[in-house]
């Protein structure tokens, strides 16, 4: 049988927490050079967060920069930065300015293009309302982790929602390290693109581990903890693969369409960000948040003996079965606690976490 | 689950989702778009630090005012937002010009010595007579001329025409004012609700004095009148008291505006000390954001969004019929229930709450689009699982929908709360994606429970159930062997 058919009929048996220990050793690595990346060349931040104004025009006349730069000298803004863009349009930023200054700039900028004032577009933010965006994003981003933190520690167990989040900011930190890398600028699409990908990686997550959960109470006194997520990992797979296709291919499409075939320009950061995002939060949760809890929950004093334990029965020697020969559903298995055998104390406290089951 | 309930839930549900928004598109309802879509003017205005909240309402009544004599805007969106912003939204405006100047100055409050009421501007009634300049087609005067020594102003309500004098105070001469009940204020004592200004200690020697000569006009004059004037409308026109001796004028310190017979007293001396209040506002509000789309841009957009879910929705169809044959189906009908429900969603918002369809909102939409998906996905993968485990086909079916509702269930609720979170933090276009967002997720367990269980169900226990490659049992990939393989068993030491 292909790879392919196994994993069509969900029955692969990769040995994911094995192969996590090199992919972590990775994540970890494309981490620490995104940090550096994000302090070698902190992100472009659009005028949203730092205030500014940006003013768009068609370049009717045809002028060359040259022009533009000498007319808005005579507006006192030298300092301002001109670009001329492949589709015919005069992309002039300046810092904050007050309403006649803009009034000014709106005036020049459609003199000199050769346009009436009102086909000029202004964005203008000021100082003060940049800091309050920048600062309401962060409040949201800070608020919106505790409360996804507590939600997970109360439906599942708080290493489930501290594998969560590490895997988030693995997802968040390299997005950031991409986006530093390339200079893309960072707009309030963006932001709402990372909340976007925060959303489908912990959703990702939260699959991967309701999944282990439901194992844990079936599988918890013939496997350890190990061989249950790396069932769970198998058996979850190609919703994963499916789910994160199914996915990109919309913002794929997004991408596509909307920053090469029709030139909306605003479109672009955003589903880069999207793109990007999707596709690590779906790689997170595989090989980040399930590894980080498989070896995590593993040095458990239950677990440790649950292992020993397993060891034991089958064979005593050190044979490691690997969740492979794992049937995908035990059903013989008598969902009542069952009386513990031995000393295992993760049988002890496994049925505690048991929720009332179909 | 039977048959007939199956039968009856999806017919329900198909019903619901398909009519509403068959009927809505029917009355003519669309989304309304939002500025960046359709192209139009917004700006942010930010108050003064400490600005009440009743002077913000008072800009924004004075502002939408003047948007509408603007005439050529469809829909302007005027509110406050946080504590001292005012959020002025423009669609389609074509004069940016004239729209800026009418937000931006929005009107200087001044008190005027009434000096006649007519129900006409005598420049209709008498064209040929000695009238002030500037003059508008109704025949009344400039709103931003305080001090032209004789102009004609309506009434707020419109019914009156009063021509005033010179302004002998304005609003920097002004603290404020608070309305209060007063136990002998005001009726005669009888009691009622009251305005009380205050003064600078400028302006109240100002009041005593002009106060003093109206005193010397009989009572029941007009003229004895004095017309508070916000933006060029006499918000009201109190007359000094009987008594008031003209020598002395009105003690600033111990003036009340009495309200007279109205129906609700409170509102109109908490309307007027609004008035004051904003009139006594130390600088005009600043300019916080200016935003422009141009109507070509905003249609570029709206275009390229709808191009690119098309164009998604069409990849993503041929994706799923492949991998899930007609179950695959059945995540694409799905989704037009979906669709239905949401768009029917954004419709009804935007017809009651004049809530509009960002770009934000439409990548919203298109991100739900993978969320709505994975649901399907999660169910038909546990389908799979529980058929490769040994169990027949269509209790399979049964049996994995417990299970996979309850992890879509966790699923959404995880993204619902980042959307309700995003909802209350966010400003702008943050908010839009959110509310889509927000929205999808609880469809998505509605349409995953009306429609999907029993659709599947019903799918399954036709003909399309077994009938080879494109049926439900071919979905399933070919084993349909208890599958512990010994094979499987890789022992490592």
């Amino acid at each position: 049988m292909s790879v392919f058919t196994k994993m069509y009929r969900g029955e692969t048996h990769f040995d994911f927490v094995a192969i996590s220990k090199k992919t972590l050793i990775v994540s970890a690595a494309l981490v620490v050079l995104s940090l550096v990346m994000l302090l070698v060349r902190p992100l472009n931040l659009s005028i949203d967060f730092t205030g500014g104004v940006v003013v768009t025009v068609e370049n009717e006349a045809g002028v060359d920069i040259a022009v533009v730069r000498s007319s808005l000298e005579g507006i006192g803004q030298a300092g301002a930065r001109v670009q001329l863009t492949g589709d015919g349009l005069i992309l002039i930023q300046t810092e904050a300015l007050d309403a006649v200054s803009q009034d000014e700039l709106v005036l020049t900028a459609a003199t000199v293009a050769g346009t009436d004032v009102n086909a000029v577009t202004i964005d203008a933010v000021g100082p003060t309302f940049g800091a309050e965006v920048t600062q309401a994003a962060i409040q949201a981003l800070v608020v919106f982790l505790i409360v996804v933190a507590l939600f997970i520690t109360w439906r599942f167990e708080w290493k489930m929602a501290m594998a969560a989040l590490a895997a988030l900011a693995h997802d968040l930190i390299i997005t950031g390290g991409i986006f530093a890398l390339f200079g893309f600028v960072v707009t309030p699409a963006t932001v709402i693109a990372i909340l976007t990908i925060l959303g489908y990686s912990l959703y990702d997550t939260v699959v991967v581990f309701d999944k282990v959960n439901e194992n844990v109470e079936l599988m918890h006194d013939q496997y350890t903890y190990t061989e249950i997520v790396n069932t769970s990992m198998n058996q979850v797979l190609m919703r994963s693969i499916n789910t994160s296709l199914t996915s990109l291919i919309p913002v794929g499409s997004l991408l596509f369409v909307g920053s090469f075939a029709l030139g909306a320009h605003t479109l672009r950061e955003f589903a880069l960000a999207l793109f990007i995002g999707i596709a690590l939060g779906t790689y997170s949760s595989i090989f980040v948040a399930a590894p980080v809890l498989a070896i995590w929950k593993e040095r458990e004093p239950d677990w440790i003996a649950e292992r020993k334990r397993v060891e034991r029965k089958r064979g005593g020697n050190k044979t490691v079965v690997t969740a492979a020969s794992v049937p995908t559903k035990v059903e013989t298995v008598p969902a009542a606690p069952s009386a513990p055998t031995g000393a295992s104390g993760a049988a002890a406290r496994a049925p505690r976490k048991r929720k009332k089951r179909r | 689950m039977s048959r007939k309930k199956a039968l009856l839930t999806l017919l329900i549900t198909l019903a619901i989702a398909w009519g509403s928004i068959g009927a809505m598109l029917l009355a003519g309802w669309a989304p309304k778009l939002g500025l960046d879509l359709q192209g139009g003017f917004a700006v942010v205005l930010v108050g003064p630090e400490g600005t009440d909240p009743d002077t913000l309402d008072t800009a924004v009544e004075i502002m939408r005012r003047r948007i509408e004599e603007l005439g050529s805007v469809q829909e302007p969106e005027i509110s406050v937002q946080g504590e001292r912003s005012i959020v002025v939204q423009l669609p389609g405006v074509e004069d940016r010009e004239r729209a800026l100047e009418a937000v931006g100055t929005t009107g200087e409050m001044s008190f005027r010595p009434v000096l006649d009421l007519v129900l006409e501007s005598p420049a209709l009634t008498d064209p040929d007579g000695d009238h002030p300049d500037n003059l508008d087609a109704d025949g009344l005067s400039d709103p931003d001329d305080v001090h032209a020594a004789i102009a004609y102003l309506p009434s707020e309500d419109g019914a009156f025409v009063y021509v005033v004098g010179g302004a002998f105070l304005t609003g920097s001469d002004m603290k404020g004012g608070r309305a209060q009940f007063s136990g002998t204020g005001g009726h005669g004592g009888a009691g009622g609700w009251v305005v009380v200004p205050e003064f600078t200690d400028e302006g109240g020697e100002k009041f005593r004095l002009a106060t003093g000569e109206l005193a010397t006009f009989p009572v029941g004059s007009p003229q004895r009148r004095l017309a508070i004037v916000v933006d060029g409308v006499v918000g009201s026109a109190p007359e000094v008291a009987a008594g008031v001796s003209p020598d002395e004028g009105l003690d600033p310190n111990q003036v009340v505006i009495t309200i007279g017979s109205s129906d609700n007293p409170q509102a109109e001396s908490e309307d007027l000390a609004a008035i004051l209040n904003y009139g006594a506002l130390p600088t005009t509000f600043e300019r916080e954001r200016v935003e422009s789309v141009s109507a070509s841009l905003g249609a570029d957009s709206l275009k390229a969004g709808l191009i690119a879910g098309l164009l998604g929705l069409a990849l993503v169809t041929i994706y799923m019929v492949i991998y899930y044959r007609i179950l695959g189906v059945i995540a694409m009908v799905g989704l037009t229930v979906f669709g239905s429900l949401l768009i029917g969603a954004i419709i009804l918002l935007g017809e009651t709450q004049g809530t509009t369809l960002t770009l934000a909102g439409v990548t919203g939409i298109i991100v739900s689009i993978g969320i709505t998906l994975d649901s399907y996905i999660v169910y038909f993968e546990r389908v799979k699982e529980e058929y490769h485990s040994g169990r027949p086909l269509r209790p399979s079916i049964d049996h994995a929908y417990p299970g996979a509702f309850s992890t879509i269930l966790k699923g959404d609720t995880v993204t619902f709360l980042a959307a309700v979170l995003l909802w209350l933090l966010a400003v702008g276009p943050v908010k839009g994606f959110a509310l889509t967002l927000g929205i999808a997720t609880i469809v998505d367990v509605i349409v995953s429970y009306y429609y999907t269980r029993p659709g599947t169900w019903l799918v399954a226990h036709s003909a399309l159930g077994e009938g080879g490659w494109f049926s439900v049992r071919g979905a399933m990939g070919k084993s349909s062997q208890p599958s512990i393989p010994a094979e499987s068993v890789e022992v490592t030491s």
